[in-house]
């Protein structure tokens, strides 16, 4: 008995042992405690408050007063979406059982895409290779690639199969358009069918410092050839606003790329990789914690790239894609 | 302090080196007992990022290790694998609208190496307490895909202890009747002993990820690992606690085998370079000890 009563005391202890050794459960769904959280982990680790202008104290003031210790779960959420809205970036998000922000820099710039118009007038019968819709073009003289998501996967057969048809076209047109991003490893993956040799693209930095402009050093970008099928021929690459996050980084790694033009208007930005994280209440969040370069070294990503031919959709006449159109003439 | 992986794995080598020469200087004695043990049991994991979330992620799993046991009345070497798999949850306070939930899948593998001295001076024959070194390196595994591109929480906890070991003997030395008032069966005379070791880490590292715990590293094409990418950022920090305590009621067979229950507690806590992480484990193991060197 009196082992068995040493036994129970020890585990009794040792069970106890860990609230003294850690800190206390820091779980709260006090609204002010976890404003304080979102905007301290903004201000600690968000990537572009130099090259936006953001006055993140200015924000503090301006929403923190707008709550209380009694505001609802409804009105907490509104002030932290909307604080986080200051940082116009899409890779920006407060997700909560009830609802999920976002900035949606889509809506700020008409859409340029209609897949019904490219469906019904100009490939009425594509092939679905994996995760491309493709076929030929003006009298099969130009391959058409259609990727709406860098988070769709392919295999190095599906590509093949896609650039051996198109082998004995004039040029190929890529359409990226409202292609809102994904794996980011799926754009060297594709990149690396159009380059005979290794290319640095572009530069990465990530937020290091409590600073707002601290950060590590540059990382390189850089595109290898695939050892396989390749095209090397020209390439238009079809972008607008809705091309976004992975198909800024693939736009603007394409700038390194002779062979490849940029055609259709400036992409929505999210040169930033966001992290995540989780608030005290539960909730969760993301934003952007690095900056994509150029190979100058400039940094316009996160407002998006600019194409090489500004062209857009006329939405009066849905027979036509006029940006497709002026892709097939430059390829002519 | 944050160390260079070049420093860690030096130090590293020279641990191993201690340790592996203090061990080929124990030779067996004729008391020697060779063993083979197979252990599970249930766990209660518990632990918190505070790199990605304030809160703590409670749940439940389950252990399974093995260990080769190298006891004498003398020494006492051992080397364990084991693993522990569960599902946790997020600690999250009540909600008055809509309850939030996340939950994460958390995978601990360690490898532990152990070597004890007894301690003549306070030992005697009811009571052997040996003392020593243990190192132990433990990988944990967690992805929370709440946690969007920081879903991927990975450490390495490895840590260099000072052991103390106490081995009483509680057998039963007659036979004994038990008055249950409608039976009153007849316990046999049995070698029992009632283990208890506390581990104290002296060297404390941990691998942690850097600043803002995602990372854009080097991509270098289709070439890139991803498991390289996203460790790139991380570092070697020695700092921190760790305990491991273990509590164990052991009952030898005349086979030479023997049974074990045992409630492990194995708590830590890594600041690392930035952020810090904590896990406590609360595990209640049953393990069978096969002798495989009998005399």
């Amino acid at each position: 008995m009196k082992n068995i009563l040493f036994v129970l005391c020890t585990i009794f202890v040792l069970s106890s042992c860990e609230k003294v050794l850690l800190k206390p459960n820091m779980g709260s769904k006090d609204p002010l405690k976890n404003f304080d959280y979102l905007w301290e982990e903004v201000d600690k680790k968000y990537s572009y408050f130099e090259l936006k202008n953001i006055d993140w104290n200015q924000v503090k003031e301006t929403y923190r007063s707008q709550l209380n210790s009694n505001s609802s779960e409804e009105e907490l959420f509104n002030v932290l979406a909307n604080m986080l809205n200051e940082l116009r970036d899409d890779h920006t998000n407060l997700i909560s059982p009830f609802n999920i922000s976002q900035y949606n820099i889509m809506l700020t710039s008409p859409a340029n895409y209609y897949q019904r118009t490219i469906d019904e007038y100009y490939l009425p019968q594509p092939w679905i290779t994996g995760p491309f819709n493709n076929g030929f073009l003006d009298n099969n003289q130009i391959g058409y690639i259609r990727y709406g998501s860098f988070l769709s996967s392919f295999t190095d057969e599906q590509l093949d199969l896609i650039l051996n048809r198109f082998k004995d076209t004039k040029g190929l047109i890529l359409d990226l358009r409202a292609n809102g991003g994904g794996n980011i490893f799926n754009v060297p993956k594709l990149l690396g069918r159009f380059t005979d040799s290794t290319i640095l693209a572009g530069y990465t930095i990530t937020r290091n410092g409590p600073d707002h402009n601290s950060f590590s050093d540059r990382e390189d970008f850089k595109i290898t050839p695939y050892d396989g099928v390749r095209y090397s021929k020209k390439i238009i690459v079809l972008i607008d606003r809705g091309s976004y996050s992975a198909t800024t980084f693939f736009s603007l790694l394409t700038k390194a790329f002779p062979n490849i033009t940029l055609m259709g208007d400036t992409t929505g930005g999210g040169g930033g990789l966001p992290n995540g994280g989780q608030l005290p209440n539960g909730w969760t969040y993301r934003f952007s914690i690095s900056q994509l370069l150029d190979l100058n070294g400039n940094n316009y990503a996160e407002d998006g790239v600019a194409p090489e031919i500004f062209e857009s959709f006329n939405w009066s006449d849905l027979t036509k894609d006029e940006i497709l159109d002026r892709a097939i003439l430059e390829l002519q | 302090m944050t160390i260079s992986s070049k420093h860690f794995y030096c130090l590293l080598a020279i641990t191993t080196a201690t340790l592996w020469f203090v061990s080929v200087q124990a030779q067996s004695t004729s008391d020697t007992q060779h063993y083979r043990l197979f252990s599970m049991g249930g766990n209660r994991p518990g632990y918190r990022d505070f790199a990605t979330s304030p809160l703590f992620y409670n749940g439940t799993g389950i252990s399974l290790s093995t260990t080769w046991l190298k006891r004498s009345n003398e020494r006492e070497r051992s080397i364990d694998l084991s693993l522990r798999p569960g599902w946790v949850s997020a600690q999250i306070p009540e909600s008055d609208f809509r309850q939030p939930s996340s939950s994460a899948f958390f995978l601990q593998m360690s490898f532990r190496y152990q070597q004890l001295r007894k301690l003549k001076s306070v030992s005697n024959e009811k009571q052997n307490i040996k003392i020593g070194g243990t190192f132990i390196s433990t990988q944990n595994f967690r992805p929370n895909p709440n946690l969007q591109n920081n879903s991927l929480g990975l450490e390495n906890l490895t840590n260099l202890m000072v052991s103390g070991q106490i081995i009483r003997d509680v057998s039963r030395t007659k036979e004994r009747t038990l008055n249950l008032f409608i039976c009153k069966p007849k316990l046999k005379p049995v070698k029992r002993d009632l283990r208890f070791q506390l581990n104290a880490g002296l060297l404390n590292f941990n691998y942690r990820p850097g600043y803002a715990y995602s990372r854009a590293g080097e991509i270098n094409g289709v070439k890139t690992n991803p498991l390289s990418w996203q460790l790139s950022n991380y570092n070697w920090s020695m700092n921190g606690w760790r305990f491991i305590t273990e509590l164990e009621w052991i009952t030898y067979q005349p086979n030479g085998n023997a049974r074990s229950w045992a409630y492990v507690w194995d708590a830590a806590h890594a600041p690392g370079k930035f952020e810090a992480f904590q896990v406590a484990n609360h595990n209640i193991r049953f393990t069978y000890y096969f002798n495989s060197k009998k005399r």
